[in-house]
């Protein structure tokens, strides 16, 4: 059975990382030593265990997405991440390793046939894993390019069966400001939500990404499990997902809360239209000095431009 | 002859000697602890610590300390009153000279950042607004940074401290460039804004001749403080979506959660205020009387 129910010895999630303690402080204090000594915990929890889905790594490579830019450097990539739920800064490796990604699940909820909560390790055997060589781009006008491990994101809309209102996919990442001290930070909106439209959802290129140059993930990338849509600024690759929503609302996204006027929700990437304080004609490639001409959907448009026919009222690259 | 004059001319312009051409300590261990930065800067680059975007990341640590030696510069003519130092001048120069070599090293790095594409650079500072300001600062800095020589304040006479005064002007548009660069997160840039108002609110003390006295400074660190937090909130109001509320609110967390995390930049700029105030109390017991004592009697 792959469907997981919880189980008796499993905390639901609300429980192992309560959103009191980030709601409300003094709740925290009057919880007291129980969750103090439960602090000392997640430090030890960071996975030195051998990763339980090593064997399906390398995956077989997707040959019909290729690059014409060179590969980024394994270590360029991995030491220079947005990850606010561990520190404003890009160097958040060390801090990101105390997040403890197991046991992980994912719940599913909303316009779905039937609600369900699945096992991370259960999830990514059920579903074909694949490479992929994919541009990134972030919002900031850097870039990379990088080969993700992950499975299409269509496939597993399909495993959720939505109902037919459902209009958009919500994801959200985990909530604990004990291991990640970002979210200690009160006044952002956490926990780090993100969308996408059913239609961007179901297109091709999207992936829920388990992996990077033939390995898991590690934990600065979003692991165990997170999104990439590569025609899209980087922002709106949710990292560490815990829970996928099919609603009939356009979701709130975590940077339209901070500053909706800069990270909008389409924000598909387009050289013609700069970020208030920056352009976004051309990027700088991460690991090195060189600047590329940045491209309209960031070299995707022949899979994705076809998406926005109609909502050119919207502000599609913010 | 001629010789010995030239050396003690040059002996006096060394950035570790006074003006008679003695070494100094306070001008030694300032002269050294303005390289330290840049030093350290130099290693990690050398070290290859600087991440997968080094020169970006030059960029934001040369600015960082710019700001931070520009608010060190301010707080000299305030000290040297308040702890009654007058040696502290001696340091001052050198200080804002180290502001203007951060902020070329600074401009240079964003050039070499920006690949020496000309028509970017000059049209990014043309068309952002954060970096228009920075660098309308940056030609201040040089105007001030020329201007400093002997010769000039000379040549320049009651002009040059008018001149001068343009600092207070350059450090906003600096406090402002820092704030605006940012994504999201102005808890630096605020800490740096909630130290420049605590520097004048002890210029406003001084001019406004009020007694100095440790609850006035108390109250000026506390002033200082709420300051901090009302700028923090402002920004947050006026520039993104948070709750208002929300950041304001944050400050009394230290109350209910006393860790680490909890501490904003109004807490130390308080802090700051509160240490002042002490070391003033402390100086003013110590060195009294003030002026006589230390006058040598064959003087
Ligand atoms: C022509 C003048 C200047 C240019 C082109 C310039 C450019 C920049 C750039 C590109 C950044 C980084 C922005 C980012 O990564 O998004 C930055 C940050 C910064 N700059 Fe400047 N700047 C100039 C002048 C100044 C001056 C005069 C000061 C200070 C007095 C200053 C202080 C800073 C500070 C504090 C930061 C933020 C560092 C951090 O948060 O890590 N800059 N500047």
């Amino acid at each position: 059975m792959l469907i997981k129910r919880p189980a008796g010895w499993e905390m639901p999630e609300s429980q192992a990382t309560p959103e009191s303690v980030f709601l409300n402080r003094r709740q925290l204090m009057a919880a007291g030593a129980g969750l103090i000594a439960g602090a000392a915990l997640p430090g030890l929890a960071a996975a030195d265990t051998p990763d339980p889905t090593l064997d399906l790594y390398p995956a077989k490579r997707n040959e019909a997405y290729k690059l014409d830019v060179p590969l980024t450097a394994a270590e360029d990539a991995a030491n220079y991440n947005n990850f606010y739920e561990f520190g404003m800064t890009k160097d958040i490796v060390d801090a990101s390793r105390r997040l403890a990604t197991r046991p992980w699940s994912i719940q599913v909820e909303g316009m779905v046939e039937k609600p369900f909560e699945i096992g991370f390790d259960d999830l990514v055997r059920k579903l074909p894993l694949e490479e992929r060589l994919y541009r990134f781009r972030c919002v900031e006008a850097w870039a990379m390019a990088v080969p993700w491990t992950g499975v299409p994101l269509a496939a597993f809309v399909a495993l959720a069966k939505p109902l037919s209102g459902a209009k958009y996919i919500r994801f959200e990442t985990f909530m604990n400001p004990r291991v990640a001290p970002g979210q200690s930070q009160r006044w952002y909106p956490w926990p780090y939500t993100e969308g996408l439209t059913i239609a961007e959802a179901t297109n091709e290129l999207p992936l829920l990404v388990t992996g990077i140059y033939g390995k898991p993930l590690p934990t600065q990338h979003g692991a165990p499990i997170r999104l990439i849509t590569p025609w899209k600024y980087g922002f709106k690759s949710v990292k560490s997902i815990r829970k996928i929503s099919f609603v009939a609302e356009r979701p709130k996204t975590f940077w339209e809360g901070l500053q909706s006027s800069e990270y909008g929700f389409w924000a598909n990437v387009n050289p013609a239209v700069p970020h208030p304080r920056w352009s976004q004609a051309s990027e700088q490639v991460l690991g090195s000095r060189d600047r590329r001409p940045t491209l309209i959907f960031n070299g995707y448009g022949e899979h994705v431009a076809g998406l926005y026919k109609g909502l050119e009222n919207e502000r599609l690259f913010m | 002859m001629r010789s010995a004059t030239v050396n003690a001319a040059l002996r006096s312009w060394l950035p570790w000697t006074d003006r008679q051409g003695r070494f100094s300590q306070l001008r030694g261990a300032t002269f050294a602890l303005l390289l330290v930065p840049a030093l350290m800067l130099l290693y990690a680059a050398w070290m290859h610590q600087l991440g997968s975007k080094p020169w970006t990341e030059a960029i934001h640590q040369t600015g960082t300390w710019a700001v931070r030696f520009l608010i060190a510069t301010l707080a000299v003519s305030p000290f040297r009153r308040l702890f009654d130092w007058g040696k502290l001048i001696g340091i001052r120069r050198m200080l804002g000279l180290a502001v203007l070599a951060y902020v070329l090293g600074h401009l240079t790095l964003y050039c070499i950042d920006m690949a020496f594409n000309w028509g970017l650079i000059v049209s990014e500072i043309a068309k952002r607004f954060y970096l228009t300001i920075g660098f309308v600062a940056l030609l201040g800095l040089v105007a001030l940074g020329v201007t400093s020589t002997d010769g000039m304040i000379r040549r320049l006479g009651g002009k040059w401290q008018k001149l001068h005064n343009l600092v207070y002007p350059i450090a906003v548009l600096g406090l402002v460039h820092f704030a605006l660069q940012s994504k999201i997160d102005v808890t630096q840039a605020v800490l740096m804004s909630g130290l420049f108002v605590l520097l004048m609110l002890y210029r406003g003390l001084y001019r406004w001749k009020l007694t100095i006295s440790i609850p006035v400074l108390i109250g000026a660190a506390l002033f200082a403080g709420l300051a901090t937090a009302v700028i923090e909130t402002t920004w947050y109001a006026l520039t993104s979506g948070v709750s208002a509320r929300l950041v304001f609110e944050a400050n009394a967390d230290i109350l209910t959660y006393p860790e680490f995390a909890s501490v904003r930049p109004a807490h130390w700029v308080a802090l700051a205020g509160l240490v002042v105030a002490l070391v003033h109390g402390l100086r003013a017991r110590t060195s009294r009387p003030p002026r006589r004592a230390r006058q040598p009697a064959t003087a």
